[in-house]
């Protein structure tokens, strides 16, 4: 029978087969902490998380706001001496943690990128107004005035648009997608 | 043991620990991967009377890559293989009906987590049954002169 | 110099100017650019989030449509650029992947075989007009300028072939081709915070503040980008920055091409200069021959 698998052959199993399993080979010099625009928002560095996945400290990981502070500039991954694709390890983690439900209360990233993508399986092009109500709302009172603030003084300099665009062969599109994922749209 | 033997392709290991269980006490013999790659590598060195499959693996939906692999084998794709997915609840994609289709998702049953353990005996007992049924009437053309 | 050209989201919408901008210049440098027809969006970061292998397809239906023109692919937008050069690279090297999204490609009558390259629209300017053409075709000389070139992430990162992402300079040359001057910029190629600005707020204001902030210090005019959420997260959140942290920066942000095309002549109305919140066109009127 095979061994429930550790948490880190769980992450590494996420991530492409082309990138092997980066996460042996780590050999905690800390230049991805070092090179990361947002550690200092972080409460576990690149470096640390990486540690924690070889501990099997699941729960830190999944509940701690590093993965969300990504921003997906490569920093880590162009710098890494072992050639490690940090970032790709980044969006696995998040993947995990989105398909799970597993993040801490409060983050707003998951259910932004979820409407990103139904979005984009709905029409074919992404829509900023539509995904300002995953956000808007929390970051208190200050942050909805700024927000709306934002809003108008772009749709006064014509740079926001009243509706979503869609992709002329829209079916067919969407046909596409649900041979990769059977999310079922009209056949 | 009733002498059936299950394949469970699943990632998430607390689901496979329930589901596991549940067949077992009825009786079922099951083996358990963690990945499309373990998956085949069972396939190869070990004989199966039903594969299960998970949608969502790996990079994305790993799973319908693998159901079209193993239907596209000479041998595997007699194999009964039953998809059960948590798409909806993963994704937060909604989906209409049926998605089985014979060349694009070419499995045998769908079911969607969380699977009642009454549906899901009853599917693999269906599934085992008809695939029993089909060696039955492939003995049957062999007798007749 | 004929390319099929991948707009992308935001070029549609809250960066217009960056559209309009780019098709202006480079039909002014003799680079014809052909709309694709149909295309859809890059996935940007938020599909990795979700489905990796439906991150791709999105990316490799664009390329297949790209195929039957027979062009290059060229993109304004840096992630769209690094979204489908990365596709491109992945697949041609991922047999499986390939074939799977292959078949579901079929519904909409495509295949990708990754006959084509992607380029950035820069490196257009860069590599094939080249740098000497550019500065020829000057006449509005913006010497007297202090540029600061604002590379951002995914122009550079990750490695898609281009040699010295620690310490590029097309950029600079670029601006120097104008008569601007580039100033030196350390944080050239430090994140904007990309979507952090809408799913964590503070964390991208820091950055801003950061690069707004060195730049100001090194005597920079404006700040030109290459990146629609770049220019967006620079220029349109420096009220918030402000009220923060006490700063008081009014920094203009630019696309290069706006930069260039108007200093090859093309009138500021037509790039859609003042289509900013905190517009440079007074700035900019005074290397305008016209003005003089």
């Amino acid at each position: 029978m095979t061994e429930r698998p550790s948490f880190q052959k769980e992450v590494s199993n996420l991530m492409s087969v082309l990138d092997g399993n980066p996460i042996d080979v780590c050999i905690q010099c800390g230049t991805c902490s070092g090179s990361c625009p947002a550690v200092e928002y972080m409460d576990y560095s690149p470096r640390h998380i990486i540690a924690l996945i070889r501990s099997d400290l699941k729960d830190e990981v999944l509940n701690s706001d590093t993965i969300w502070c990504c921003s997906s500039c490569y920093n880590c991954t162009v710098r890494c001496p072992k050639e490690i694709k940090i970032t790709e390890m980044m969006y696995a983690l998040k993947r995990y943690s989105i398909w799970k439900h597993q993040y801490r209360e409060g983050a707003i990233g998951p259910a932004f990128s979820r409407k990103f993508v139904r979005m984009v399986v709905k029409t074919g092009k992404s829509y900023e107004p539509g995904l300002a109500p995953t956000f808007m709302f929390r970051y208190g009172m200050r942050g909805m005035i700024d927000n709306m603030q934002l809003g108008m003084s772009l749709f006064n300099k014509k740079r926001i648009a009243i509706l979503p665009k869609t992709v002329k062969r829209i079916k067919n599109f969407r046909r596409v997608l649900n041979r990769i994922i059977p999310i079922g749209v009209e056949k | 043991m009733n002498g059936k033997r299950i394949l469970l392709i699943d990632d998430d290991p607390d689901y496979v620990y329930a589901v596991k269980m549940i067949l077992e006490k009825a009786n079922y013999s099951v083996r358990v991967s963690y990945s499309p790659k373990e998956g085949y590598a069972a396939l190869q060195d070990g004989e199966f009377d039903l594969v299960i499959v998970d949608v969502m693996m790996g990079r994305g939906a790993e799973g319908i890559i693998v159901a079209r692999k193993l239907k596209k084998d000479r041998e595997l794709k007699k194999l009964p293989l039953l998809m059960i997915t948590g798409i909806r609840e993963q994704t937060g994609f909604f989906f209409i009906g049926d998605p089985r289709h014979e060349t694009f998702l070419p499995v045998d049953g769908f079911l969607e987590k969380p699977v009642n353990t009454e549906v899901l005996l009853n599917k693999v007992r269906e599934l085992l049954h008809s695939d029993q049924t089909a060696e039955l009437k492939q003995e049957k053309q062999g007798e007749e002169p | 110099m004929r390319y099929v050209y991948f707009p992308g989201c935001s070029l549609e919408t809250v960066a217009k100017s960056y559209d309009v901008s780019a098709r202006l210049t480079a039909e002014k440098l003799g680079v014809e650019l052909t709309e694709l027809e149909d295309w859809n969006c890059c996935g940007a970061t938020a599909y990795f989030h979700i489905d990796e292998i439906l991150a791709h397809t999105l990316c490799a239906r664009n390329l297949a449509m790209a195929e039957k023109t027979g062009l290059d692919v060229v993109a304004p937008c840096s992630a769209c650029y690094k979204n489908m050069g990365e596709t491109n690279a992945h697949l041609k090297q991922d047999a499986e992947l390939r074939d799977h999204i292959n078949i579901a490609l079929k519904e909409d009558g495509l295949e990708f075989s990754g006959q084509q390259r992607v380029l950035h629209l820069v490196d257009v300017f860069t590599e094939d007009v080249g740098i000497e053409n550019i500065r020829k075709n000057v006449v509005n000389s913006l010497k007297g300028l202090h540029v600061a070139p604002y590379y951002g992430c995914q122009i550079l990162r990750p490695k898609m072939g281009r040699e010295n992402i620690e310490n590029p300079e097309f950029l600079e040359d670029l601006i120097s081709a104008t008569g601007a001057e580039a100033v030196d910029y350390p944080l050239k190629t430090e994140c904007c915070g990309g979507s952090l600005i809408m799913t964590k707020n503070p964390v991208a204001l820091k950055m801003i503040k950061n690069l707004l902030a060195c730049a100001a210090d090194k005597g920079a005019d404006l700040i030109v980008t290459t990146c629609p959420l770049c220019q967006v997260n620079l220029e349109c959140y420096q009220k918030q920055v402000n009220r923060k942290y006490g700063t008081e920066f009014s920094l203009p942000v630019l696309y290069i091409t706006q930069v260039l095309g108007f200093a090859l002549g093309i009138p500021k109305d037509d790039l859609l200069i003042g289509s900013e919140l905190s517009s440079p066109a007074g700035l900019l009127t005074r290397f305008s021959r016209e003005a003089v």
